[in-house]
C-alpha cells in the first residue's frame, strides 16, 4: 500500500494577477513581478471596474419626431412600455428622427436608457382620459410627430389612443403587430385576417412588438408642454375601490405569498396573507396535499405569475416552480437551505424557519396595524 | 328599486365568431355589455346591430331576455357609424353601452369612441359595473388589471364600453330568441374611407418571440438560458425570526406593496 502523499499547498495562478483597466475599455492582465510593481489590489468585480460609462447620444436637429405614450404604471415602466419605446427608437432612427416620451406621471426610472432623445411631461392634465387626450391632441398639433405610439393594454394605453384618434379625427392602426416608417399591419376578422397599410398617424401597438433599448444612453432632455387644456372633465373620478387580493387571479396578482413544504401552520399562513393584502400561493407540493385549493399552485403546471412581489415561504423551488416566478421583480425567499435555487433566485434571500418567520411577521402587522 | 325607470338603453351588438371552430356566435364583449344593461332594473333594452339581418347568431342576444332588435342593413366594406347614427337619433337613448370591440369584422374597437365623439357625449372603457343613481347620474366601475377597480360617476347620457371584468353573459333561451323581435331598417350605404388603400391577406399564426439574453461569451449566454443563476440579490442570515421578519417588511415597504 502506498503512503499518503504530503500535503503540498495548492497555488492560484489566477488570484495572483492585478487586472487593470485601460480607457479603451478593455483590461490588461498583470501576471508576476508586473502585478506587484503595480501595487494595486486585485479588482475583483472586472464588469463593475473596466465597463466604461456608456456615452450619452443626442440628437439636436431631428428631422422629424416619434412620440411615445407609455403606460408608465405608478411611474415604473413594463416590459411593454420598453419595447415601445424601442419600436419608436427603431422608426426614429430609420430617417434621422428623435423619440419624444410623454409621460403623466414622474416617472420613477431613467428614461435615457429606455431610448428617449425627448420627454414631456404632461402631469398638468391631471388622471381623467378626457383631458389627457385634449393635452395630447395640443403636443401633436405644436411638435407635429411623424407617429404617435400607445401601447395596447388595459392600463389605459389603448384608450388614450383611440380617444385621441377619435378626437382629432387622425387615422389609427389598433393591435398593430408590425410597423415601420412605410407600413404596418394588424389583425382583423377576429385574427383570420392580416391587414398591412401605410403607417398611419397613431398606432397602438401590441405587446412583444419591438425591442426594448439594452445598453445604450440617450439625453431624454426635457422639452416645455402644452398648458393644460381648459376642459372640465365629464366624468368625474372617485379613485380606485379596495378590493379582495383573494378575489384576483394569481397570474394577475400583483403581491403574492406562496408556502412550500416547509410550511405547516396554515392558519398562521391565511392570517399572514390577509395583514399583508397578499393573494395566497403554493408550490405543487402543498396543493398535492391538499393545504390549498388547486388553483392557488405557482408554476408550470398552475399559474404564470407576473407579481411584483412575490414571497416564497419553505419553497425550495423545483424548475417547474421557478418558470412560475420567472416573471416577478421582487422575490423574498426565506428557507433553512441557503443553497436551494429559491434562494439563488431570490433578490432577497432569508436563511431561517419560514414558520417561525411567519409568527413574527404576523406579531409585527398586528402591532403595527393596532 | 325604480332609479332607472324609463331609461333608455341601447346596447350595440355585433355577430362574433368562435375563435376556434369559426362559427357564428355572440361576440363574447357585446354579451357582456347585454347582461350590464339588463342588470339596470326598470330600464328599457334595444338591441342595434348595423349588418347582415339574417345572420342567426344576432338571436342569441334576444335569447338573453331583450324583445326588440333593430338590424340596419348595412355591407362588409360600408361604414357602420352613419348606419348607426341614423336609428340613434329615433331611440333617443340615455345610455348607449357596447363591448369594447367586435369581432369578426374590422375588430378596431373604434366604434364607441366615434360614437361618442358624434354625439358629443362621454366614454368611459373597461366598464365592469354601472349603477343609475336617482339623479340622473351613473356610478361606473373600471376594471383594470391586478384586479384594481376604479370608480366613475357620469352624468348621463353618455358610452359605456364593456370590458372582461363585466358580469358574465347569461345562457341564451332558445324560445326566447325565436320570439324576439327584429326590425329591420336600411339607410344608404357609405364606404368606409378609412379602409382605402388597406390590403388583405390570410393571417398567418404570428410567432412567439424569445427573449435572448445577449453580450457576454457564448458560454455566459448558454448559462443564463439553462442554469438558474444567483441574481445577485442579498443573502440574510438573522440571528432572531423578529431580525428576519423586520428586514422582509422593509424591504416590502421600499419595493413598494406595503
Amino acid at each position: 500500500m502506498r503512503a499518503p502523499r504530503p500535503a503540498r499547498l495548492r497555488r492560484d495562478p489566477r488570484g495572483e494577477r492585478v487586472l487593470q483597466p485601460r480607457p479603451d475599455g478593455r483590461v490588461r492582465v498583470l501576471r508576476g513581478e508586473a502585478a506587484t510593481a503595480a501595487g494595486s489590489p486585485i479588482v475583483a468585480g472586472v464588469t463593475a471596474a473596466t465597463a466604461p460609462a456608456v456615452p450619452v447620444r443626442t440628437i439636436e436637429q431631428p428631422a422629424y419626431l416619434v412620440l411615445v405614450v407609455p403606460d408608465a404604471i405608478d411611474g415604473r415602466l413594463s416590459a411593454q412600455d420598453r419595447d415601445l419605446i424601442g419600436l419608436g427608437r427603431a422608426m426614429a432612427d430609420a430617417d434621422g428622427g428623435a423619440v419624444c416620451v410623454a409621460t403623466f406621471t414622474a416617472p420613477l426610472e431613467d428614461l435615457g436608457t429606455a431610448g428617449a432623445d425627448r420627454l414631456v411631461d404632461l402631469a398638468s392634465a391631471g388622471d381623467a382620459p378626457e383631458r389627457r387626450a385634449a393635452m395630447l391632441q395640443a403636443c401633436v398639433a405644436r411638435e407635429h410627430p411623424r407617429h404617435v405610439l400607445f401601447p395596447e393594454s388595459d392600463w389605459g394605453g389603448g384608450d388614450l389612443g383611440r380617444r385621441l384618434a377619435a378626437l382629432s379625427g387622425s387615422p389609427i392602426a389598433t393591435s398593430a403587430w408590425r410597423a415601420d416608417l412605410a407600413t404596418a399591419a394588424r389583425r382583423a376578422g377576429g385574427g383570420t385576417r392580416e391587414v398591412s397599410m401605410a403607417t398611419p398617424l397613431i398606432l397602438v401597438v401590441e405587446p412583444d412588438v419591438g425591442e426594448a433599448v439594452t445598453g445604450e444612453r440617450y439625453e431624454a432632455r426635457i422639452v416645455d408642454a402644452p398648458g393644460a387644456p381648459d376642459l372640465a372633465p365629464r366624468v368625474v373620478d372617485r379613485g380606485l375601490r379596495p378590493y379582495d387580493p383573494q378575489s384576483v387571479a394569481l397570474e394577475e396578482a400583483e403581491f403574492i405569498l406562496a408556502a412550500g413544504n416547509g410550511v405547516s401552520d396554515w392558519a398562521a399562513f391565511h392570517a399572514l396573507a390577509s395583514a399583508l393584502g397578499a393573494s395566497e400561493g403554493g408550490s405543487r407540493v402543498v396543493v398535492d396535499a391538499g393545504a390549498l385549493p388547486r388553483h392557488r399552485q405557482v408554476g408550470a403546471t398552475g399559474a404564470i405569475t407576473t407579481a411584483r412581489c412575490y414571497v416564497a415561504l419553505g419553497i425550495s423551488g423545483a424548475p417547474q416552480h421557478l418558470q412560475g416566478v420567472s416573471a416577478c421583480e421582487h422575490v423574498i425567499a426565506v428557507n433553512v437551505d441557503p443553497n436551494c435555487d429559491m434562494m439563488k433566485r431570490a433578490t432577497l434571500a432569508v436563511i431561517a424557519d419560514a414558520q417561525a418567520v411567519m409568527h413574527a411577521l404576523l406579531v409585527l402587522c398586528r402591532d403595527k396595524g393596532g | 328599486m325604480d332609479e332607472a325607470a324609463g331609461l333608455q338603453v341601447v346596447t350595440l351588438v355585433s355577430v362574433g365568431r368562435h375563435p376556434v371552430t369559426g362559427r357564428a356566435r355572440r361576440a363574447p364583449l357585446d354579451a357582456r355589455a347585454v347582461e350590464l344593461g339588463l342588470r339596470i332594473p326598470g330600464a328599457r333594452q334595444v338591441l342595434l346591430h348595423a349588418g347582415d339581418p339574417g345572420a342567426e347568431a344576432l338571436r342569441e342576444y334576444l335569447g338573453m331576455g331583450v324583445e326588440t332588435m333593430h338590424v340596419v342593413r348595412c355591407g362588409p366594406r360600408d361604414d357602420v357609424l352613419p348606419a348607426l347614427r341614423a336609428p340613434l337619433r329615433t331611440l333617443r337613448p340615455s345610455l348607449i353601452l357596447t363591448g369594447m370591440r367586435a369581432e369578426g369584422a374590422e375588430d378596431s374597437g373604434m366604434v364607441p369612441y366615434l360614437i361618442a365623439q358624434s354625439l358629443g357625449w362621454p366614454i368611459v372603457a373597461q366598464v365592469a359595473d354601472v349603477a343609475i343613481g336617482r339623479d340622473g347620474k351613473a356610478t361606473v366601475v373600471q376594471a383594470l388589471p391586478r384586479g384594481r377597480r376604479r370608480e366613475f360617476e357620469v352624468t348621463l347620457p353618455c358610452v359605456l364600453a364593456a370590458g372582461m371584468g363585466a358580469p358574465a353573459p347569461r345562457p341564451s333561451a332558445y324560445a326566447r330568441a325565436w320570439r324576439g323581435r327584429m326590425a329591420e331598417a336600411s339607410v344608404a350605404p357609405v364606404a368606409d374611407a378609412r379602409c382605402e388603400g388597406w390590403q388583405e391577406s390570410l393571417a398567418r399564426p404570428r410567432g412567439k418571440r424569445l427573449r435572448a439574453p445577449r453580450g457576454g461569451s457564448a458560454a455566459a449566454r448558454q448559462r443564463a438560458a439553462t442554469v438558474v443563476v444567483a441574481s445577485g440579490g442579498a443573502v440574510l442570515q438573522p440571528g432572531s425570526p423578529q431580525e428576519a421578519a423586520r428586514a422582509i417588511l422593509e424591504y416590502l415597504r421600499r419595493a413598494g406593496v406595503r
